[in-house]
């Protein structure tokens, strides 16, 4: 009986244990450390009358309240030719599509994730007519269509891009929106208050990129006991069962080469 | 440059790169690398070097031009179009490409010849492989057929010249030398992020991968070579991009735009049912649900509707000049930093000024991409690449309708072709903000 027990108790701790075992998680707040001012005017000179009444602001920089960078993409280093060992409850490509909006004469989300395989849907719910533009991805073909409103365009991507691309409308050239794909789940945007979570990652050493539009990656970032290098990546350890939290890594507009 | 690969044995081939020093008082010309990606990329001069000698063995020089086997380029072809302009006895014409292109087109085929900075629109810079003027869907390369009508009708409407007076055996390898181009130009750019993303300097590793410390408790660091001939990953790396290089090109064929039969309007129609087309052609044009087309192409069509963009190409440029100039106003650079302003500087010295994709001014009825209907009828379908407009098709093969429906094309097919006689009620010139500025 007590041999039983503490046999189960052994055999409970090495189950939950393994279950723990490989995966662990990555967070922090991106902080914009400067005045950001408020956002800048655009130069909205086409569907004024339409466009103007929605405000469209310049979103190369969007810091909330709090100080908080938004929109900025962490993600995994992955080496060409490797894989990574992706968590069971993240095989599977969701069967939902991302959807990119034209919407209030900007595109709605302003930085946008998408695995390869699934699917992107680009809607327009504008009472005018955009066009969009991913001409700039460079491992897959873009496509450049004229987005009509109620018939959303539907597409999907083969191949992992290293960086994101910015994604355009050529009729109202101020609107840009950022896409990133990769053949893996491990990536982040930053949200309004600059909080980002990159969970179930295999535990172990691994590089990070971090990366900002327009300007792309962020060189020499002091990210927990570490900096990005030239080429915006940083080497963190990630344990099992533990969350890696950053804190808040401070962001310079020099890093964002403003 | 010096010739450290000789026998590229990963190739099995023979390296074409001889050039023996003294044997000619100027040099031969050498193939330009693409300083605005790497630049852009950071790229350090020791892989610069090796990026040039990698792409000197998978190429050749534009003396030498070399078609790896799987390139499937026809290596008579290229042999004919490439070196200096000569003739044979029996009459036979060599050097096709210095004759008549290079001094638009340039010898790297970058669009940037002798007398490229005083054209508008700019020739082509074939190296990022896109193309405008053909018969595939929008992202898709262009066909051999689509290369040769371009060389055979010229591009109405700007400098391109029509080659219709060469022989046909010229022109096609003037076509293969073009996609040669390109297919180097392309590699040249994947090489440049293969080794920005891959390479550089890093933790150095033992046999086991573990780093290696130095006495201070450091990671020693090393520089990682780009050197395909004696690293197995890095020439599995090479060949696969140029696979993918090479696969763009020859799926071409595959995705041929083919108006449906049922669709395509009745060669002979009575002036009533054409009225009737142009009438639905000309509300599609002004529908923003639809065709959108007066957006860009303006409410009269002089092209006078969205004129701030640039294509693509510009673009590229317009982004660098951009970081070089916010760079520049930094106040405190460090050293890696003020000399990487140095390069970008010379860089963007180096570039031809800015300059506007202005929608084409559709009142004076010359189509460069050519004037059969099929021809304006696929610039609607797929828009055209590189470019601004977009199109109104399904964005693929088998993809989804798009905005507008085979018949509803044709209609802006009449409508387009009756522009050019439609009185303009408000007749309205084009006014461009700098008339040097634009691409027209
Ligand atoms: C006098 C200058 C000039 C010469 C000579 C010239 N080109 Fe061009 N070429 C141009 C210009 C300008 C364009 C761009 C047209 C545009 O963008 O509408 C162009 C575009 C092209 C294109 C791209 C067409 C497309 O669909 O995008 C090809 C291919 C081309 N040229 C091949 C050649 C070849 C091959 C030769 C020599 C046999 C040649 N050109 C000679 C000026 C020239
Ligand atoms: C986002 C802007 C935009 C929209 C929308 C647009 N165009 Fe264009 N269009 C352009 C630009 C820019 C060019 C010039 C491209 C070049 O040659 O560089 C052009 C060129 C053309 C040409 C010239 C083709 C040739 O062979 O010379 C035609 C015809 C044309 N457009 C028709 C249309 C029609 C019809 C529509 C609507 C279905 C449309 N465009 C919508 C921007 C646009």
């Amino acid at each position: 009986m007590m041999i039983r027990s503490i046999l189960t108790i052994a055999l409970g701790l090495v189950i939950t244990s393994s279950a723990l075992a490989e995966w662990g998680s990555l967070k922090g707040r991106l902080v914009f450390d400067g005045d950001a001012g408020s956002p800048k005017e655009l130069n909205v000179n086409k569907d004024t009358e339409y466009c103007s009444q929605h405000k469209p602001v310049d979103e190369s920089l969007t810091v909330g309240d709090g100080g908080g960078l938004a929109n900025a993409f962490v993600y995994l280093y992955v080496k060409r030719g490797k894989s990574v060992e992706v968590h069971p409850d993240m095989e599977k490509v969701g069967d939902e599509p991302v959807v990119l909006d034209n919407k209030g004469c900007r595109f709605e989300p302003h930085a946008v994730l998408l695995r390869t395989g699934q699917t992107l849907e680009v809607s327009n719910s504008d009472e005018i007519a955009h066009n969009t533009n991913t001409g700039a991805l460079i491992a897959n073909a873009g496509f450049n269509e004229t987005i009509p409103k109620n018939a959303p365009l539907v597409k999907s991507f083969e191949s992992r891009e290293s960086f994101p691309s910015e994604v355009v409308c050529n009729i109202h050239p101020w609107m840009k929106a950022y896409l990133l794909i990769r053949d893996n789940p491990y990536m982040a945007v930053t949200d309004k208050d600059g909080n980002f979570e990159i969970k179930n990652l295999p535990a172990g050493k691994h590089e990070f990129v971090f990366w900002h539009g327009p300007n792309g990656v962020i060189k020499s970032l002091k990210v927990g006991k570490t900096k990005t290098s030239r080429k915006g990546r940083a080497k963190l350890e990630i344990e099992s069962g533990e969350t890696l939290d950053l804190g808040e890594v401070k962001v310079t507009g020099k890093q964002l080469g403003m | 440059m010096n010739n450290s690969f000789g026998r590229i044995p990963w190739l099995g081939v023979l390296a074409v790169v001889t050039m023996l020093p003294g044997c000619d008082s100027v040099d031969p010309p050498a193939f330009r690398m693409n300083m605005v990606e790497a630049v852009s990329y950071e790229t350090a001069p020791e892989y610069q070097q090796e990026i040039a000698d990698v792409l000197a063995a998978l190429f050749g020089t534009p003396d030498e031009p070399f078609a790896l086997p799987a390139t499937g380029l026809d290596q008579v072809m290229l042999n004919r179009s490439a070196g200096p302009a000569w003739s044979d006895e029996a009459g036979y014409n060599y050097g096709l490409y210095r004759k008549h292109c290079v001094h638009c087109h340039g010898i790297t085929g970058d669009g940037r010849g002798p007398t490229a900075m005083f054209l508008n629109p700019y020739p082509r810079d074939y190296r990022p492989g896109v193309y405008k003027f053909k018969s595939t869907y929008n992202p898709a390369k262009p066909t051999d057929d689509d290369l040769h009508r371009v060389l055979i009708n010229g591009v109405p409407g700007t400098a391109m010249p029509s080659f219709s007076l060469l022989p046909g055996s010229e022109v096609e390898s003037l076509v293969e030398y073009v996609k040669y181009l390109s297919y180097r130009g392309e590699m040249e750019t994947k090489l440049i992020q293969y080794v920005f993303d891959e390479l550089g300097v890093m933790e150095k590793l033992d046999d086991e991968g573990n780093e290696i410390i130095d006495a201070n408790g450091d990671p020693v660091m090393e520089r990682i070579p780009f050197d395909p001939t004696n690293d197995p990953d890095q020439r599995e790396a090479v060949m696969d991009l140029l696979a993918e290089v090479v696969d763009a090109w020859d799926g071409a064929n595959e995705m041929i735009i083919a108006p449906t039969e049922d669709s395509i309007p009745a060669e002979k129609r009575s002036p009533e049912e054409l009225l009737a087309s142009i009438e639905k052609g000309r509300s599609l044009f002004f529908d923003k649900d639809k065709g959108n087309c007066y957006s860009c192409h303006g409410p009269t069509g002089l092209g006078d509707g969205q004129q701030d963009d640039y294509n693509n190409w510009q673009k590229a440029h317009k982004k660098f000049l951009d970081e070089t100039a916010k760079l520049a106003e930094k106040d405190e650079l460090d050293d890696l930093e003020a000399s990487l302003l140095d390069d970008r500087e010379e860089v963007a010295e180096s570039l031809y000024p800015l300059r506007n994709a202005i929608p084409r001014n559709l009142r004076q009825g010359v189509y460069r991409g050519g004037r059969r209907k099929l021809d304006i009828f696929r610039r609607i379908y797929a828009g055209i690449a590189g470019t601004p407009m977009p199109g109104g098709g399904p964005s693929a093969p088998g993809a989804k309708a798009g905005a507008l429906t085979e018949e509803e094309m044709w209609n802006i097919v009449d409508y387009v072709y009756s522009l050019p006689y439609e009185p303009a009620s408000q007749p309205q010139v084009v006014t461009p903000k700098y008339t040097q500025s634009i691409t027209n």
